[in-house]
């Protein structure tokens, strides 16, 4: 019976607090979009002429097929992260693709058609060196892989290993290549450093060696960047000290050294510093490379040249150009040379091969992006045309990892910003008004309105009045216009011109920053890129920190958003200020920071200019203030005895607080220290800025009030054990006050350990983590109460508040692991909240904050029932309905961005990882606004209705009457 | 009142002692996962499928995790699978599409490689129930992500218990004079009875009453035939 109440009450409070999607909502407020990341191999299927596949690999371990005309994904598989997952090489026969991945770990063949794995092989262990396709007799029917201590050849079409051997001398031997061209063996190519190269020959069908020999080579260093193998079984290297090629032909038994050819006798030369790279073309793995190859003597000089008998042609010099490629369809094989045509683009020629000829009217126009990087990678693809001849396109990688896809003569079929599969930060901006939205505006805002009078102001309201009426106009003529035209021709193009904040503040700008080093401002509505920007030299281990100065709703005043870009190593800093709904750069000046910076800080105090002031603590406890201005000077001056920051310092386990002086000095005020030998810190965190807590207490059953603790000031500070013996491990939490560095409250989850991730909102920490003794997650809730009353209910201080809160913790079974966690976030907080869950499935799971109460009481009483407590249930239900992104996963999300909107029932969510989703929800369903499915038909037909009936009643009703008076 | 707090009781205190009972019984069987010998890696195999559809129309977007998203696998064309590289432990593997649902299955390996795969359950960690090794995982359908609309038909109109209020009242009114002769005098006189033995002070004016007034009037004004639409009218004004 008791089970029976409680289920009862459960599914209630289910119905109450479900938040779901409905299936006619789809696509209609959200979107997503997929990456991939940098691209590191990419095939085309130049199997059949109609293929319309792509094959890339990425250093974000995702091998996918892509749709080559348009861009979009045909499938995508995502591997773990790290260098388990790592994708060392790609080869392509027919219908399938060979991947080596996790440093030569698995062989896999998958099929490209469907997407799914043929077969997989694990390798033994040792580092990866080469792989490559070996034919016999114009067939492929063998992969080999080649590691440093060992070659093994497999079967395509079922893995299974052929033969396995070691290689001779392994120790002192570096094998770095393998080549197979025809004639039934598999050359495996070592070199000594400096000393000699060794060549060892494998008879394909039993693996017996066949011959060894090594050849002086003492000046080279390392084969693989500076060989290739030409023609038939020639090795070809290139020195740019002796500045000359050597050839070496692999299966001679009499030729025991190489033939240096000096690049002189070509009239060429290495361009000092600058290491030659050689590039050549195997165009069928079962036949011997072409004898024309490429040789890279500068970072914009390429030639083409030939070896015949011995000797080395020139066929073309291309000089200036960047990059360089082979393509080959059917027989004929094609070179694509990319030179530079004027500061902005770029022209893409087409060459043949063999002859170095140029072949007309194949020109291709590259426009560079003048807010992007450089192009580094070119991939073509050739086909032949119905008349014979060679037609091609090409895929063009920048450094700003943005992949273009360009056919003649240059339209763009498709392009893709590939740094978007790796967000770091990010944060949502207001749209400015438009210009007659901050008309009406601006009638308010100015001082000088109140001189003008009345009859000015009137006149001044009428005309803004009439502009609105022609602006309301000129949109109705516009709907009627598009509405006459199809469908399909009507063009949603969303520029940055036309964008301007809706009724409801729903359309915001999203600021992404990449790790890349590339901004993004996208609109949120439909997910256009609508300006990006690429910040040249930022080294790969950067942290970012964005922040926003001034909102849009200055409005003379432009938005100010500032990047902090922080070098991980040296800590040393630089700011990047710029327009976030432009995208562009500010001419503001920025304060250089020579020393490193420790610790930010927005501050409200605002300049004459309506920016808040940013506070950069420096490693000397130095603090520098942007803007500094005199009177933000001033006005810090004033302030200064209130403005408190704390330092985090995870490898001495120190935690302290400063105080900032009158002269932008620094005080120490507390510290605390958490031994690093037991624990060490892993994450601290304050609350929100910009978090409103609607009400300040909750109002119990029995109709008494408990007030919450809300100390804008409190930290939570997670540790984790040092000891990370399932036995011994622990997860700590401590709320810290950050202003006295008082201990308000200290936890300890024993034989848990991290990943631990929290959220710090209102007066509650929810924290997760996993239980090695149960080995599974665990929420724990932590909410902090004054109690039936509050100490001083106007103003909180930290200074003042001698009762220590009252403390209530619960914890629940999650049954799922858990990527990342993110609260709901409303304008006004009066919207009851969820927990935004990253599952690492890609769903997102809305998680009301009622199931995460630690009032939720063992047994129902009248009371509990009254405030609409849930029953306490050891595990936390996952319902799919509670996945607000339906089959719209994001893979691997990293993170969840909440921000409030125009609507109280509104709050839009970002989820980003590898790809990006973007959604709104309503936690407490739409209450502010009218639902979708409101039944417009309905209500005015029963309108209709029901003044019928009276009119025709009324007509009775009259007639009646007359009988009854003539009777 | 009372049994239900005794029964309450008994389900806390069968409650506490389940929760004695995994205590005692936690750490017996299955191997512990912080344990790893060293180099010994292991292979999880096993077959999904979803009955109905073609193998090669969900694989490309579905994929294994092994713990979270400690060890990946892949399936193949033909529905099965194989997570490589998996130390000892205990793992709860899962099958992830965006448009499947597949439950997970908790698989043990022994520091010798013994395989063992049990259903999941977080609450009693240690409790086993076998699940066939290798693997054999079958969708149990698609996945409801959407909330159905509540849409509007005659029948939620009609059982609406306000509705209901109203309806059957009318019904009341409406029907009754046609089934009870109200012209016939004994019955009448019955109905008077039986309503001052429902009615303990007869000087208090009654609904009843009131309405058997009412039913008289009407029927001594005209035939029986149309007194329906008559109060129906009546209703109306």
């Amino acid at each position: 019976m008791a089970w029976l109440v409680v289920r009862l009450a459960i599914s209630v409070s289910l119905l109450y607090a479900a938040s779901a999607v409905f299936e006619d909502q789809v696509g209609k407020f959200d979107w997503r979009q997929q990456f991939i990341g940098k691209v590191r191999f990419a095939l085309f299927d130049t199997h059949s002429q109609a293929s319309k596949k792509l094959l890339v690999a990425t250093d974000k371990n995702v091998f996918a097929s892509l749709n080559s005309r348009t861009g979009d994904l045909f499938w995508r598989h995502v591997d773990k992260t790290g260098p388990e997952g790592h994708i060392d090489a790609l080869l392509m026969y027919g219908q399938d693709a060979v991947v080596v991945v996790g440093n030569g770990r698995l062989l896999r063949s998958w099929e490209t058609t469907v997407g799914g794995l043929k077969w997989e092989t694990v390798l033994d262990t040792g580092s990866f060196q080469a792989a490559a396709l070996v034919g016999v007799q114009d067939l492929v029917k063998y992969v080999a892989v080649l590691k440093k201590s060992a070659i093994s050849l497999h079967d395509l079409s079922s893995g299974s290993q052929i033969w396995g051997e070691n290689l001779p001398d392994s120790d002192s031997v570096q094998y770095q290549t393998i080549y197979s061209g025809e004639n039934g063996l598999v050359f495996v190519l070592g070199i000594v450093p400096n000393s000699h190269i060794v060549i060892v020959e494998y008879k394909i069908e039993d693996g017996e060696i066949m011959n060894k020999k090594s050849v002086e080579a003492a000046w080279m260093s390392s084969l693989e960047s500076s060989c290739a193998v030409v023609s038939s079984g020639i090795l070809l290297c290139v020195d740019q000290i002796t500045q000359s090629l050597y050839t070496l032909p692999l299966q001679s038994a009499e030729q025991t050294e190489m033939r240096q050819i000096h690049l002189q006798m070509l009239d060429l030369e290495v361009a000092s510093g600058f290491r030659p790279v050689l590039t050549s073309t195997q165009p069928n793995p079962a036949q011997p490379p072409l004898s024309e190859f490429f040789l890279q003597l500068s970072p914009d000089h390429h030639i083409l040249l030939q070896f015949k008998d011995g000797l080395i042609a020139l066929l073309r010099d291309f000089s200036p150009s960047y990059l360089a490629a082979f393509a080959t369809s059917g027989e004929r094989t094609v070179a694509a040379v990319m030179s530079p045509k004027n500061d902005t683009a770029c022209s893409i020629n087409l060459f043949s091969a063999d002859t170095g000829r140029k072949h007309l009217d194949t020109t291709i126009i590259y426009h560079m992006d003048p807010n992007g990087g450089k192009p580094n990678r070119l991939y073509v693809h050739a086909f032949l045309k119905k008349d014979d001849s060679v037609g091609y396109r090409v895929m063009v990688q920048t450094e700003d990892l943005t992949l273009t896809f360009l056919q003649q003569p240059g339209r763009v079929v498709w392009m893709r910003e590939e740094a978007l599969a790796d967000v770091v930060t990010m944060e949502m901006v207001d749209l400015p008004f438009t210009g007659t939205q901050a008309e009406l505006e601006g009638e308010f805002g100015k001082k000088a309105a109140i001189q003008d009078g009345l009859l000015p102001m009137v006149l001044k309201r009428l005309s803004s009045q009439f502009i609105l009426l022609q602006a309301w106009l000129a949109h109705l003529w516009k709907l009627f216009y598009d509405a006459r035209k199809p469908r399909s021709s009507v063009k949603h193009e969303v520029t940055i011109d036309i964008l301007s904040r809706d009724e409801f503040n729903l359309q915001k700008m999203m600021l992404m920053v990449t790790a890349s080093g590339k901004l993004f401002g996208i609109d949120s509505k439909s997910g256009t890129i609508l300006w990006k920007q690429y910040l040249e030299n930022i080294q790969p281990n950067s942290v970012f920190k964005l922040i926003v100065q001034r909102t849009t709703a200055h409005f003379p005043h432009p938005p100010q958003c500032t990047l902090l870009i922080k070098n991980k190593d040296t800590g040393l800093g630089s700011l990047y200020v710029f327009n976030p709904i432009f995208g562009k750069k500010s001419q503001i000046s920025v304060p250089t920071l020579p020393r490193p910076v420790l610790q930010t800080l927005l501050l409200p105090v605002i300049d004459q200019d309506y920016a808040k002031v940013l506070l950069l603590i420096d490693d000397q406890y130095k603090v520098t203030a942007f803007p500094s201005t005199k009177n933000v000077l001033q006005q810090l001056q004033d302030t200064a005895s209130s403005i408190f920051f704390y330092l985090v310092d995870s490898s001495q386990g120190k935690l302290s607080g400063f105080r900032l002086r009158k002269d932008l000095s620094t005080e120490l005020i507390w510290e605390v220290v958490i031994p690093t030998e037991v624990q060490k810190i892993v994450a601290v965190k304050g609350k929100r800025a910009n978090e409103h807590v609607h009400s300040q207490g909750r109002v119990m059953g029995d109709r008494s009030v408990l007030y919450k603790y809300l100390n804008p000031n409190l930290l939570a500070v997670i540790t984790e054990s040092t000891d990370t013996h399932q036995e011994r491990s622990f997860v700590g939490i401590f709320l810290i006050d950050g202003v006295t560095g008082r201990i308000v409250h200290e936890a300890v989850q024993r034989k848990a350990r991290g990943p631990v991730h929290f959220v710090h909102s209102e007066n509650w920490v929810v924290y997760v983590y996993w239980n090695s003794k149960f080995r599974r997650n665990e929420f724990s809730v932590l909410e902090l109460f004054e109690g039936a009353e509050l100490y001083n209910s106007t103003v909180f201080s930290s200074l003042d508040r001698p009762h220590a809160p009252q403390v209530l913790q619960q914890s629940y079974i999650f049954p799922a692991p858990i990527n990342t966690l993110e609260a709901t976030l409303t304008e006004k907080g009066i919207t009851s909240r969820h927990l935004l869950v990253g599952l690492p499935s890609g769903n997102i799971l809305s998680l009301p904050k009622m199931f995460l109460d630690p009032r939720r009481p063992e047994l129902v009483s009248e009371q509990s029932r009254e405030e609409n407590l849930i029953p306490y249930a050891p595990e936390m239900p996952i319902r799919e309905e509670w996945f607000i992104n339906y089959n719209q996963t994001v893979s691997r999300v990293r993170g969840i961005y909440t921000a409030p909107s125009g609507l109280e029932s509104t709050c839009l969510v970002v989820a980003y990882g590898l790809d990006i989703y973007q959604t709104r929800v309503f936690p407490s369903k739409q209450f502010d606004v009218l639902k979708d499915d409101y039944d417009y038909i309905l209500i005015s037909s029963v309108l209709f209705g029901l003044f019928f009936a009276t009119m025709i009643s009324k007509r009775l009703a009259e007639v009646k009457l007359l009988n009854r008076a003539w009777r | 009142m009372q049994q239900m707090k005794r029964l309450l009781d008994i389900y806390v205190a069968l409650q506490a002692l389940f929760a004695l009972s995994w205590c005692f019984s936690d750490g017996e069987p299955g191997p512990v996962a912080g344990s790893q010998s060293n180099g010994d890696r292991f292979k999880i195999e096993g077959r999904a499928s979803v009955p109905g559809v073609k193998t090669q129309d969900w694989i490309s977007t579905a994929l294994i995790l092994v713990e979270g998203e400690e060890y990946v696998g892949f399936l193949k064309t033909d529905g099965s699978f194989a997570v490589n590289d998996v130390p000892s432990g205990s793992y709860v593997v899962e099958i992830v599409s965006s448009s499947f649902r597949f439950d997970p299955i908790r698989v043990d390996i022994t520091s010798k490689g013994k395989m063992r795969a049990r259903l999941v359950n977080y609450i009693k960690t240690s409790e086993v129930i076998r699940q066939p090794y290798p693997l054999q995982i079958r969708s149990s359908g698609p996945h409801t992500y959407f909330m159905k609309r509540e849409t509007w038909g005659w029948t939620d109109f009609l059982m609406n218990p306000m509705v209901m209020m109203m309806v059957l009242p009318l019904l009341i009114i409406v029907l009754l004079p046609k089934v009870v002769n109200t012209n016939d005098p004994e019955m009448r006189k019955e109905m008077e009875q039986s309503m001052n033995m429902l009615n303990p002070n007869p000087e208090l004016p009654d609904v009843s009453e009131f309405m058997t007034k009412l039913f008289s009037k009407g029927s001594s004004k005209s035939g029986g035939g149309n007194k329906g639409s008559r109060s129906v009218a009546l209703k109306r004004r």
